[in-house]
């Protein structure tokens, strides 16, 4: 039956008359760039979920911490929920999203959590942070400031839209966004396709801009998508995660973790990928040359989302400026990479040390059984990590205490 | 289609007035069939879809991301768990094709070669029958396919993401017309 159906189709393939050969249609981008070989592969984005999960239904107890460590579900009921940014004394966290174009505010009191919409009807508005008492909110289109947010729940939306410049293309331009230590506003602009010349300039690079919009800046080109970045607490050079090209097969290429040490760097998009690896499609003369490599690659198609800096005084001291690192979990591959939060230590030598931090996510390693997706990490004044999950729309909280008769060590 | 509107009214005020309790599906089987399958060409079957795609859609229009003028009164303040109940029930029933009238050779053909080259049955499956997120076709309503695939190309059916209006990016109206054709004559899978 299946041949005879496959042999009716090609049949009737060589059979459309002329005039309805229009010009091939463009695919959408998360297909775009697909070798032959893989053609016929299923492989697809995850559906994500646009309804509320309940407690009740989130598995807290299958995730795994290491000894001294406990996970805790702390919020629920935000759909679609991602970037956290946190009011000054953390009684409120704000939550972007994509799908469900909303933003939160989770408020923190007496130890419970309520959960309620700051915003709504916007193009994925995944960007948020805060300062100075302001929540600004990127969505794709629309750049908004509520003032004094925290204390008045009524604060009406300023639209700073006119003064960032936001380019038109949808594809990798949801944004993460935060402010710096020099006190700007750090922006991403992906690349709107999974593998090509970008169709302008404003694509593929990472800007940053005084929190009024003006003095913008381009800090890195050459930079496919990059949804997560923070300071180190001691250099205050930005890392950021940067997701891979995508239908290169399960081994490529990898996310990548990467440096700014100085403005106008170029991070090889889309010549050169990994640690020197010239892409297989688009190519040019010496594709590798002058571009700043990654400071750790993080896996093939793993996800690499939020990054955080461990700064507090509750876990043990060898987390104190370790790197936490959120990866959201693979589509693009055939068995499963990520699902997890890693911590990443980064030596004085350049040097760095992977090691599972959070895991269970994902209950198979040879196939797709996942039930959440750690997309975001946040540190609390007392020095715990919130982890966001945009899968079930859920944080977790995770603290630390220290074995009884284990000496603290130095 | 009088029927219809006078549903929506119907629906908008039973949503009002039981907003607080478990809302029956009778609202929508005045427009979408009494078994889930429409009998209006212009409306939609929701008849044996994806769970999660009758979630999304209904959350879409709820947050009116999803342009739907008719749906927005009865989705408005719809809660989440009786989306998903609905959901649960709609997905369930069993999906028939209601185009009763005589199919154009030529257009199946054509509608069939269109669908291949572009590759529906990736996401949609190679019966059509949809999974996640990624709704039923086969045996849809053919209007309602036809209008609803221009829109996508002509990025006027907003929600979701891009994916749809980058599919059809090019597609000329012939073929959105045989698309259309051929999906909502194919027979129609039991999930």
């Amino acid at each position: 039956m299946m041949r005879t159906l496959i042999a009716a189709a090609v049949a009737a393939a060589f059979a459309v008359p002329a005039q309805s050969q229009d010009k091939p249609a463009a695919p959408p981008a998360w297909h775009q760039g697909k070798p032959p070989a893989q053609a016929e592969s299923k492989l697809a984005p995850h559906a994500g979920k646009m309804t509320e999960t309940p407690a009740a239904d989130i598995p807290v107890s299958k995730l795994k911490v290491p000894n001294g460590f406990k996970v805790e579900l702390w919020a629920s009921g935000l759909p679609g929920g991602r970037a956290m940014a946190l009011s000054e004394d953390a009684k409120k966290v704000y939550v972007g999203t994509r799908a469900i174009g909303r933003v939160y505010e989770v408020s923190d009191a007496g130890g419970k959590r309520t959960v309620r919409t700051v915003v709504d009807k916007l193009t994925q508005p995944s960007g948020v942070a805060y300062k100075d008492g302001a929540l600004y909110v990127f969505a794709i289109d629309k750049v908004l400031k509520f003032d004094g947010i925290a204390k008045n729940p009524e604060s009406k939306a300023e639209d700073l839209t006119a003064k960032f410049d936001l380019p038109k293309e949808q594809h990798h331009n949801w944004k993460y966004v935060a402010f710096g230590p020099d006190g700007k506003l750090y922006v991403p602009f992906g690349a709107p396709c999974n593998i090509c010349e970008p169709p302008s300039k404003e694509y593929a690079q990472i800007r940053r801009y005084n929190a009024d919009g003006s003095g913008k800046e381009v800090l890195a080109t050459g930079v496919r998508n990059s949804v997560g970045f923070d300071w180190h607490p001691k250099t205050k050079e930005l890392y950021f995660t940067d997701h891979g090209r995508d239908w290169a097969g399960d081994k490529g290429f990898e996310d990548e973790l990467n440096k700014i040490s100085k403005p106008g760097g170029f991070y090889g998009f889309p010549y050169c990928h990994n640690n020197g690896t010239p892409d297989p499609d688009v190519k040019k003369a010496d594709p590798c040359k002058d571009v700043t490599k990654p400071v750790k690659l993080m896996g093939p198609h793993t996800a690499v989302m939020g990054i955080k800096f461990y700064t507090g005084k509750m876990f043990p001291a060898e987390y104190q400026n370790t790197a936490f690192i959120a990866r959201k979990g693979s589509w693009n591959r055939e068995k499963p990479n990520g699902f997890d939060v890693v911590s990443v230590r980064i030596g004085n030598d350049g040097k760095t040390t992977q090691r599972p931090f959070l895991t269970g996510f994902n209950e198979s390693k040879d196939s797709y059984k996942f039930w959440g997706r750690p997309a975001y990490i946040a540190q609390m004044p007392d020095g715990a990590l919130l982890v966001s999950d945009e899968q079930v729309g859920a944080i977790y909280r995770i603290s630390y205490e220290r074995p009884k008769g284990e000496p603290k060590k130095k | 289609m009088h029927l219809c509107v006078r549903g929506w009214w119907a629906a908008g005020l039973l949503t009002a007035l039981f907003s607080s309790f478990a809302i029956s599906q009778e609202p929508c089987l005045g427009c979408h069939g009494p078994d889930g399958n429409s009998v209006s060409p212009q409306i939609p079957s929701i008849a044996g879809q994806p769970k999660l795609f009758i979630e999304n859609q209904l959350v879409l229009m709820r947050e009116e991301l999803r342009p739907a003028p008719q749906m927005q009164p009865i989705v408005k303040g719809m809660k989440d768990a009786e989306i998903s109940r609905l959901a649960e029930h709609f997905s369930k029933l069993p999906a028939k094709s209601m185009e009763g009238g005589p199919s154009d050779a030529a257009l199946l053909k054509q509608g069939e070669a269109r669908a291949k080259a572009l590759r529906c049955g990736i996401c949609h499956l190679a019966d059509f029958s949809g999974q996640n997120q990624v709704p039923r076709l086969a045996g849809q309503r053919e209007q309602y396919l036809e209008a609803e695939l221009r829109a996508y190309r002509d990025g006027k059916r907003k929600g979701g993401d891009t994916v749809m209006t980058e599919a059809l990016n090019g597609v000329s109206d012939a073929d959105i017309r045989a698309l259309a054709h051929f999906l909502s004559r194919s027979k129609p899978v039991a999930r």
